[in-house]
């Protein structure tokens, strides 16, 4: 059971995606970039297993119950998943401050790239805040989502967290 | 076997991360043909879309009544912290529906003795299914929601969907349980519209943010700030007279607020509206009366009539009546 939980935690996000919640139409990017972010963190805390492939399985799950073009979050995820796990081995220092700056550049990077396939499927140019405002939003929520999906890969912060918390220990 | 061992064949034996690598690329690549299919809008796509949708609806259901109930207590909530405001301004609305009351009495007295000196013929009335929003489909390209109504409930494409302050939508996708409702902010959304009272035409178009453009307007338009903007019905999808919201900004860069909440959808009606077929023929017993200009041998002529205009003027109104008849003229 433990070793679906990744993949479970991302589809259980990914559906929350898709629950009317009644936000604001500004704020609907930040759902799913949660859900990418998720796939990051999860590729990235060592042990974890969410496959490349599984990642885009969710995405396109995201991409069937959003409505929208199918592919796009599919892609996201699978950039978010091959990025993800080049950060958890970036040597021996996995401390959050380092992770978090990674998921800055990584994020900003991916959203100004999101954009840009937007606007080229649709032929015109997209909104970009309600991209940004996700982008800002999951940078804010990085330590949250990763502290909460350690604790649910163990029922408690476990081993990782004097590694990738060290830089806040 | 010998040679497996050999410094020359280890040299060149790929690594073990070749395989996950190709596994990548294969899924990068799949994912830019799965755009570029659902760019081109393939059947295949839509038809498999259609099915899993259908598939994850009950999952959608059971998640999203949590949330549903959440926002419906947050917004008890709200209404227990302003109750006195609410109460006064109720009175004070419930004055001026009395007197709208008085007026629209007098005027359906004088509408009905109007239509009566014209022989105007019998409106007929429009069915309509009320259903829940279950899902929320709304991410930077799509504004759409999913609804409990589909195939099943006599649902199909093209369908107007209303709430108790407007048009909300129409359907797009239809499944046998579940269906799909484009938001009227969608970036794909057009709607053909009347603006104010002199009825100027002119086209609401979603651009996904929380209001409309209203665009290709005459020249010269009298169009004001406040005005009402209700639908044409010119494209033949929409029922004429539907609400869809009030004009906002200045010349030049006019934009429709719409009265319905779309952030924060609920029960929603879809009114049953076909746009009327016309016959390009007439049946073979009509002729040979007075007023017949047809030929006396019509074995062989297949004489198309003049289409037969039917009227559509309709009511400005996006709430269907209570008695499961939405009254919309066709």
């Amino acid at each position: 059971m433990t070793k679906y939980l990744p993949a479970l935690s991302v589809l259980f996000a990914v559906v929350a995606t898709a629950v009317p919640w009644g936000l604001p139409a500004d704020a609907t990017f930040i759902l799913p970039i949660i859900v990418v972010m998720m796939v990051f963190c999860w590729r990235a805390i060592p042990g974890a297993a969410l496959p490349p492939a599984g990642a885009a399985g969710l995405g396109l799950l995201a991409d069937l119950m959003s409505g929208g073009p199918l592919g796009y979050w599919a892609l996201m995820c699978l950039i978010a998943a091959t990025v993800g796990g080049r950060a958890g081995s970036l040597g021996e220092g996995r401390d959050l401050g380092k992770h978090w700056l990674i998921w800055t550049v990584f994020i900003s990077l991916l959203a100004g790239f999101g954009w840009l396939l937007a606007s080229l499927y649709y032929f015109r140019w997209i909104d970009w805040w309600p991209i940004a405002l996700g982008a800002l939003a999951s940078i804010a929520l990085f330590p949250v989502v990763l502290f909460g999906l350690l604790w649910i890969r163990h029922g408690r912060l476990g081993p990782e967290r004097s590694q990738i918390f060290r830089g806040s220990a | 076997m010998r040679e497996r061992g050999s410094p020359l064949f280890r040299r060149h034996r790929p690594s073990w991360h070749a395989p996950v690598e190709l596994l990548s690329f294969g899924l990068y690549f799949l994912c830019a043909v799965l755009l570029v299919l659902s760019r081109i809008g393939h059947g295949v796509i839509a038809d498999v879309r259609d099915e899993l949708v259908d598939l994850t609806a009950p999952i959608l259901e059971v998640a999203s009544f949590p949330a549903i109930e959440a926002r419906r207590a947050w917004e008890r909530v709200q209404l227990y912290a302003s109750a006195f405001d609410e109460v006064d301004r109720l009175k004070k609305e419930n004055e001026e529906l009395k007197q709208w009351e008085w007026r629209t009495k007098l005027l359906e007295r004088k509408v009905a003795h109007l239509r009566s000196l014209l022989n105007a013929v019998e409106e007929p009335g429009l069915a309509y299914a009320t259903g829940r929003v279950i899902a929320d489909a709304r991410g930077p390209f799509v504004r759409s929601a999913l609804i409990n109504l589909g195939r099943r409930d006599g649902l199909r494409i093209g369908y107007a969907v209303i709430n108790g302050d407007g048009l909300v939508g129409r359907t797009v996708d239809a499944g046998d349980s579940v269906a799909r409702v484009l938001l009227l902010n969608d970036l794909s959304s057009r709607i053909p519209v009347l603006v104010g009272p002199k009825a100027v035409r002119g086209l609401a178009l979603g651009d996904n943010s929380a209001e409309l453009q209203l665009d290709f307007l005459p020249d010269g338009a009298a169009i004001y700030a406040g005005d009402e903007v209700y639908t044409s019905g010119s494209d033949g999808v929409l029922p004429r007279g539907l609400r869809v919201g009030v004009v906002t900004g200045a010349l030049g860069a006019f934009k429709v607020r719409p009265y319905a909440e779309l952030n924060s959808l609920d029960a929603v009606s879809v009114l049953f509206f076909d746009a009327p077929a016309l016959t390009r023929t007439d049946p073979p017993a009509i002729g040979g009366g007075a007023l017949s200009t047809a030929p006396v041998d019509r074995a062989n002529t297949a004489t198309p009539s003049l289409p037969v205009a039917v009227s559509h003027a309709g009511t400005a109104d996006g709430v269907p009546s209570s008695g499961g008849q939405a009254q919309v003229e066709r």
